[in-house]
């Protein structure tokens, strides 16, 4: 970390910022979705003056709550797993690097000089949503002409509205950069002797009596500890598989019940969040455990039980992940298909679709166990000079 | 009984290579404890991880008993370390999220040792097996650390500067727990310090200087880690 030297330097560096990539990503999908449907949204509400027919006003306003509810699911659900994506980097930050900052606190830096530098991270954010609203203004004709095709409604244009740039990039960044700077103020509220003691020894909150009289193995003992000791990886491992589960399973409906687009649209989103969410988990993971594979080589133990102790656990709550996902995606179709569409006449019927779980769930646990291979050999190649090196 | 042959090792790249160990040879008896003393950048600690498989020579060989470990893969290397070997770092490295019974037990379960308990009251810890590292002083840490190593019944233990973080209370007391263990248990100790005073307590003592062995002693009469000076 570059320590402050005067001035102009900073305590957290943009290239720190560029860390957050997965906040990028999720920000940039969010975008992406919100900005087409809100566009669509604000130039639907432009034609409803040119409809006189009743069936016709009916499918209008089926149109103006798909745009809403779609924007708002996505918009918010993205949004509160990017908080909490950026709360969690932050606090791993400030744990990796505490003795940097603790030694910047003995130098006489305040809480909030050093909390101020952290409004960097505001800058994934920019990227990530400038990046999705370029994206969403060039499919955007695509978008408008699928809506236009089937000639129901009147002609609905294409029109800019600066409103949308101004809610969809400046608001969320400067949010995020004013989250950054009062979430790490707070963590670096610590007393100086607790950012300067061994990483290693803080932090354990592990209940005690979850560790009493069982007879367990070592490695389950380990892989236990290991979930418990850092609950938002659990969180952010569920939500990965939630997001294939219940995106992709979505994606196979939408060429019935939208577009071939909406479709492709969903699933790549879908594909997208889950490996950015579990490849950064599974790296803080292995990241975070580094010195503990590396004594477990020392000791002796095997590639495959390090993987099997560190890794191990996380595999059954994907596949929880995954049921909840499939039976949110059904229900949520279900309640936009009851509810939303309910006056429009030749809408299909909404049935569990097994095949498309199948389908999902294979691909799923394909995608999800190449990725564990990739780490497996991570694991393997981590020198057991890490614990030499100190 | 360990046979180290010409022992060579440098780090760096092909511009700037760094020897650190000039070829060494030595050979330590089974059951000897072992000292070897030098000042920093002497490669003593070099020496210690070459010996014990922790890093590969560049050049030489080194035999447990009839066993080159020089020409093992790393899965033979790591099963090696797991059958016969035992380490004990300056720094504890134990397992913060796991409390002492667990961190014992990481070594005693790669043996199917079910008897570690007594290794735990031997190094003075039953009553705080309930405890995490975090709640433990630098001594009651660094005797976990003891208890995972012997947990796991090694023939051969390694020890880097295991009292360099301690006082001399804490120090003292640890080997001395070293030593009555090893009485107890019968394993080869081989010990990295920079502190001459613990020497006394070796059979043998082996002085390194610049990467190379500059003298090797029999202690005739070792102390133990109370009448030695600190």
């Amino acid at each position: 970390m570059p320590l402050r030297l005067d001035g102009d330097d900073m305590i957290v560096g943009i290239k720190d910022a560029t860390k957050l990539i997965g906040i990028t990503i999720i920000a940039c999908c969010a975008v992406l979705v919100c900005t087409m449907f809100l566009n669509f949204y604000l130039d639907i509400l432009n034609i409803k003056d040119q409809i006189i027919s009743p069936p016709v006003m009916a499918f209008y306003d089926a149109q103006v709550s798909t745009a809403f509810v779609v924007s708002s699911v996505s918009g918010g659900c993205l949004l509160m797993t990017s908080i909490v994506m950026l709360l969690f980097y932050i606090k791993h930050y400030i744990n990796t690097h505490k003795k940097e900052l603790g030694i910047l606190k003995v130098i006489g830096y305040s809480n909030l000089t050093i909390a101020k530098d952290f409004w960097v991270f505001g800058l994934s954010v920019l990227i990530g949503t400038l990046i999705g609203y370029a994206g969403g203004h060039l499919l955007m004709p695509l978008f408008y002409g699928i809506q236009n095709e089937d000639k129901v409604l009147p002609e609905i244009a294409i029109h800019f509205h600066p409103g949308l740039f101004f809610c969809l990039i400046i608001i969320p960044s400067v949010f995020f950069a004013i989250i950054s700077i009062f979430y790490s103020y707070r963590q670096l509220k610590k007393p100086v002797m607790t950012l300067m003691k061994d990483n290693d020894q803080q932090n354990v909150h592990i209940s005690k009596h979850s560790q009493k009289n069982k007879n367990h193995s070592f490695l389950d003992e380990l892989k236990s500890a290991t979930l418990k000791s850092r609950k938002t990886l659990v969180f952010f491992i569920v939500f990965a598989s939630f997001c294939f589960s219940s995106m992709t399973q979505m994606s196979a409906r939408m060429p019935e019940l939208s577009s071939f687009m909406m479709g492709a649209m969903i699933l790549l989103i879908g594909i997208t969040l889950a490996c950015t969410t579990l490849f950064l988990a599974i790296t803080t993971v292995i990241n975070g455990n580094t010195k503990t594979i590396a004594m477990m080589r020392v000791f002796g133990y095997s590639q495959k039980q390090c993987c099997h102790a560190l890794l191990g656990g996380y595999r059954p709550l994907t596949y929880i992940g995954f049921i909840i996902g499939t039976f949110y995606q059904y229900a949520l179709i279900k309640i936009m298909v009851n509810i939303v569409f309910k006056d429009i006449v030749g809408v299909p019927e909404v049935h569990f679709d097994f095949i498309s779980m199948i389908i999902s769930f294979i691909a799923f646990v394909i995608i999800y166990e190449l990725i564990m291979y990739v780490y497996a050999e991570k694991i393997n190649k981590i020198s057991i000079k890490e614990i030499m090196i100190e | 009984m360990i046979e180290v042959k010409n022992l060579k090792k440098s780090y760096g790249n092909k511009d700037n290579v760094f020897p650190v160990l000039k070829g060494i040879d030595l050979k330590i008896h089974t059951g000897d404890f072992v000292v070897i003393l030098g000042a920093s950048g002497s490669g003593k600690s070099t020496l210690l991880n070459v010996i014990s498989g922790l890093e590969k020579p560049d050049e030489g060989h080194i035999y447990y008993d009839q066993t080159d470990i020089t020409t093992l893969s790393d899965i033979q290397l790591t099963d090696f370390r797991k059958k016969y070997i035992g380490f004990i770092f300056q720094q504890y490295y134990l397992l913060p999220h796991l409390n002492v019974d667990k961190n014992v037990k990481m070594g005693a379960d790669l043996i199917s040792n079910k008897d570690y308990h007594k290794i735990i009251k031997a190094v003075g810890l039953e009553n705080k097996c309930n405890k995490f590292p975090g709640e433990l002083s630098g001594g009651e840490q660094q005797r976990v650390s003891v208890a995972r190593a012997l947990a796991k019944k090694p023939e051969v233990l390694f020890l880097d500067e295991p009292t360099g973080a301690l006082d001399e209370e804490m120090g003292r007391k640890l080997l001395n727990y070293i030593s009555q263990l090893q009485k107890e248990y019968v394993f080869t100790i081989v010990m990295v310090t920079h502190n001459q005073n613990i020497a006394e307590m070796a059979n043998t003592v082996i002085k390194m200087n610049s990467g190379k062995i500059s003298d090797i002693y029999t202690n005739a009469y070792t102390k133990n880690a109370f009448e030695i000076g600190w």
